[in-house]
């Protein structure tokens, strides 16, 4: 009876394999990936870079076809893009054409809903980010941790269920990466959704998630899944904690014995 | 202008399946079109274009024709030589201006005043100084291709980054030495699409000033043909111009691809590009 | 744009004594200008003088500078000015909507895009002036003929610079779209269009040149209707070069207008593109 009161997971990644290329070209980017994620958590997708992060994080996302196995989200199988699903890039991605509420409005657009329903709550996500007083200057008059920021509240706007993150803060500095981090954790915690986080950065893994799933390369697999059981909110003091640099340590480890 | 490129990405495996089999089928369509226009439904006027049977019967009448050769010879020479002209020239002062801001400050506005003037409109005044020869054919192509050369010249070799540069500096490296081993090859790609921009262009000077006059080549040529009603053999040396066009465009592809091998290659995910 | 001030920037440091008004000079390059064309404007006065050339082939400036002055006050040519520029217009305006109708056409499948590219080269490499006598043969030396070469000669641009532009957005970019469902007509309209629209912008303005040129050149070749071409080439056989360098520079000046104006005007309607940027910069 125990086993009943667990939840569904929100997303079940079912054996899933990916070949890019065919032929004596072929090559394999992901192997027979076997992932649940479960509703409301953090997760964290860690490995070496090419190991298939990105394409695993893409086929969760409907955006790339799985040449084997299959991706339920919510109890339905996914094949193709899901407004409840929200991705971020590596890059902002922010049209330079476009204000900064514009870039955030741009999804209500695409569903062809109201744009004026939806400005109020642009701007609260604008204001929670710290960026509201940029909300007509244009992408390219803001930073990049500025734009990575507005970027968040774009794909926050509809209440995604699942957020798809792809290094959202690899191409910041340290100090705007760390901050940013902490924007993503509280907003995630505020819109009551489900992350998944891919990285190549250990102690960022380990810092934001509740689990961490750690990948090999070439072919891209799972090795295993870190408990990361720390409470929340986490503080960056949390970072010098010997628990901490302990599971750092472990994880570090599994990369390596591959 | 966009440069248009020869795509020179691997070959697919699925030939049959790639765009290039709708390049190939689109030939016969496009012959077959001229074909229908020309003879079946008569059109368009034969004055214009005829039809595909007598140009390709032309062909042989044109070529073999007497001191064809050297009318050819005399147009290549005129484009050639135009094109080395101004090439040089626009490479010369793009360097000279790139390496003061001063010069730049003071002479830029002029030449760049030079990107807004029909060109042609001067063939008028080269005539008139120079005749009918073959030395004014050269200058009106060459002040022709000038500016294309010039232009890119000059934003290519402002392109090395900040930071390549500073290591130049820190290395003592002299002026002459950044320019050559940094600037130049950091400019080279840029240069290319001017000269490819400047060939073509050399090219529209000189026919335009054999047009307006001249005592020989292929333009002569052409309006030779032009006021006996000969219309396939106009048609015959339009191709020979497309021939030309083409192997220029080509030559200078391939000099480019053998020689400016580290041209930036974009990375593309094609899977993700095609929807 | 001026609605939010962007990042701060460093203030300015305390404001040092000025260099006087001749360091200024002498720094700058404003004597490299003055020295320049007053050293031009006194080789073309007084070389054609020393006997080394013909007289008549090369006036002097202050004879270029009356002829100029003879040629506004006879305002005969204000109709050469008006035929010539509706010629460039029109060609222009139909230029631009063919080759922009040929670019989305061809240019929103990469598939196409790369089916068609060995025949855009084909048409750049052709010179296409070389139809300038059968046009003229055809159409008469009216303005049809005219606007016929002109149109030819300017939308390639326009075609090449829309195809390439559509094509411009990054994997990202569609990626970004993608994700959110967007239908092909929303992904043309909001990525692909405002993406290319500054590379249109550059191919609409070489365009202007390009008409400009055609134009131009059918006028020189064709005889009797008149334009500015015509009216060059009729004081070049008449060897009347002051006359000659007078409607040059009318033309020179007319152009470097018109692209002035189309500067402008592409700074205002895509001033997110790089270069607008670095330009009010
Ligand atoms: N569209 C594609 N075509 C061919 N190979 C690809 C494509 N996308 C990714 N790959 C390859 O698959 C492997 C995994 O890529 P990716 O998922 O981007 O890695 P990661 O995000 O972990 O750095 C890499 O070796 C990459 O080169
Ligand atoms: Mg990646």
């Amino acid at each position: 009876m125990t086993t009943m009161t667990q939840t569904a997971p929100l997303v079940r990644v079912d054996g899933v394999t990916k070949r890019f290329g065919s032929g004596d070209k072929e090559m394999v980017a992901l192997s027979g990936l076997n992932l649940e994620v479960r509703e409301g958590e953090f997760l964290s997708l860690l490995g070496p870079s090419g190991c298939g992060k990105s394409t695993a994080l893409n086929i969760m996302g409907g955006l790339l076809e799985a040449t084997e196995g299959t991706v339920t989200f919510s109890g339905e199988q996914l094949t193709e893009p899901n407004r409840h699903i929200g991705m971020m890039f590596q890059q902002a991605v922010m049209f330079p054409w476009r204000t900064t509420l514009e870039n955030v409005l741009l999804p209500v657009e695409i569903f062809g809903e109201k744009k004026k329903d939806f400005i109020p709550k642009a701007e609260e996500l604008l204001e929670m980010v710290g960026i509201k007083d940029f909300r007509d200057s244009y992408p390219w008059q803001l930073s990049g941790g500025m734009q990575q920021r507005a970027a968040l509240c774009r794909v926050l706007l509809h209440d995604p269920k699942l957020l798809l993150l792809d290094e959202p803060c690899g191409a910041l500095d340290e100090f705007t990466r760390e901050s940013m981090n902490q924007e993503l954790l509280r907003l995630q915690d505020y819109a009551k959704s489900t992350a998944v986080l891919v990285t190549h950065n250990i102690t960022e893994a380990v810092f934001m998630s509740d689990r961490v799933a750690v990948m090999s390369a070439r072919p891209g697999r799972l090795v295993d899944i870190i408990e990361v059981p720390f409470d929340r909110p986490r503080r960056p003091d949390l970072q010098t904690t010997n628990d901490f640099i302990k599971l750092v340590a472990k994880a570090r480890q599994m990369l390596e014995l591959q | 202008m966009a440069q248009i490129a020869v795509d020179s990405s691997p070959k697919k495996k699925n030939f049959l399946r790639s765009p290039y089999m709708l390049t190939i089928a689109l030939l016969p369509i496009i012959l077959a079109a001229w074909w229908l226009a020309t003879t079946v439904t008569k059109s368009v006027p034969a004055i214009l274009l005829p039809t595909p049977e007598s140009v390709w019967i032309a062909f042989p009448r044109v070529l073999g024709a007497d001191g064809f050769g050297d009318q050819v010879l005399r147009t290549l020479t005129e484009i050639a030589g135009g094109f080395a002209l101004g090439a040089s020239v626009g490479f010369f002062l793009g360097v000279l201006l790139s390496s003061s801001s001063r010069l730049r400050a003071a002479y830029l506005p002029f030449l760049s005043a030079l990107e807004a003037i029909p060109t042609v409109i001067l063939a008028p005044i080269i005539i008139a100084w120079i005749g009918f020869g073959i030395e004014g054919k050269i200058l009106q192509a060459a002040i022709a291709c000038f500016y294309a050369v010039f232009i890119t010249t000059l934003s290519g070799l402002g392109l090395a980054e900040p930071n390549a540069v500073a290591l130049m500096k820190s290395l003592r490296a002299s002026k002459w030495q950044t320019m050559v081993k940094l600037r130049i090859p950091t400019a080279l790609p840029v240069i290319f699409g001017g000269l490819q921009l400047g060939a073509t262009t050399a090219i529209i000077g000189a026919i335009v000033s054999e047009f307006i006059g001249a005592t020989g080549g292929l333009g002569y040529l052409m309006l030779r043909y032009r006021s006996s009603f000969d219309t396939a053999a106009y048609w015959v040396i339009i191709f020979l111009f497309l021939v030309i066009g083409l192997v220029v465009y080509l030559t200078i592809w391939y000099i480019e691809k053998r020689f400016v091998f580290w041209r930036r290659i974009e990375v593309t995910r094609p899977d993700l590009e095609k929807q | 744009m001026t609605t939010t001030a962007p990042p701060p920037t460093p203030a300015r440091s305390a404001p040092t004594p000025g260099p006087t008004w001749w360091e200024r000079f002498r720094g700058g390059s404003a004597w490299i200008v003055i020295t320049t064309v007053a050293v031009i404007i006194a080789f073309w006065e007084f070389f054609p003088q020393t006997g080394l050339v013909n007289r008549v082939l090369f006036p002097t400036f202050s004879e270029t500078v009356a002829a100029f002055v003879q040629l506004l006050g006879g305002g005969y040519w204000w109709d050469d000015l008006a035929k010539t520029m509706s010629a460039v217009a029109i060609a222009w305006v139909i230029g631009v909507a063919f080759g922009f109708t040929m670019g989305v056409v061809l240019g929103t499948s990469p598939f196409m895009r790369q089916a068609i590219t060995p025949y855009a080269i084909a048409v750049q490499a052709l010179p296409k002036v070389v139809l300038a006598p059968l046009l003229i043969g055809w159409l008469g030396f009216g303005p049809e003929s005219k606007i016929a070469l002109a149109v030819i000669i300017c939308f390639f641009p326009v075609w090449i610079d829309t195809m390439v532009g559509l094509a411009l957005p990054s994997a990202n970019e569609f990626k970004l779209m993608k994700s959110l469902k967007a239908s092909r007509w929303q992904v043309f309209t909001k990525l692909q269009l405002p993406s290319a629209l500054p590379m249109i912008m550059v191919g609409v303005k070489h365009a202007l040149l390009l008409a400009f040129t055609g134009v131009i050149v059918a006028e020189i070749l064709s005889a009797s209707d008149g334009g500015l071409g015509k009216l060059t080439k009729e004081f070049a056989s008449q060897l009347n070069m002051g006359l000659v360098y007078s409607v040059v520079t009318i033309v020179v000046i007319l152009s470097i207008t018109l692209v002035s104006i189309a500067d402008v005007i592409e700074r205002r309607v895509v001033f997110w593109s790089e270069e607008s940027r670095a330009r009010r910069k």
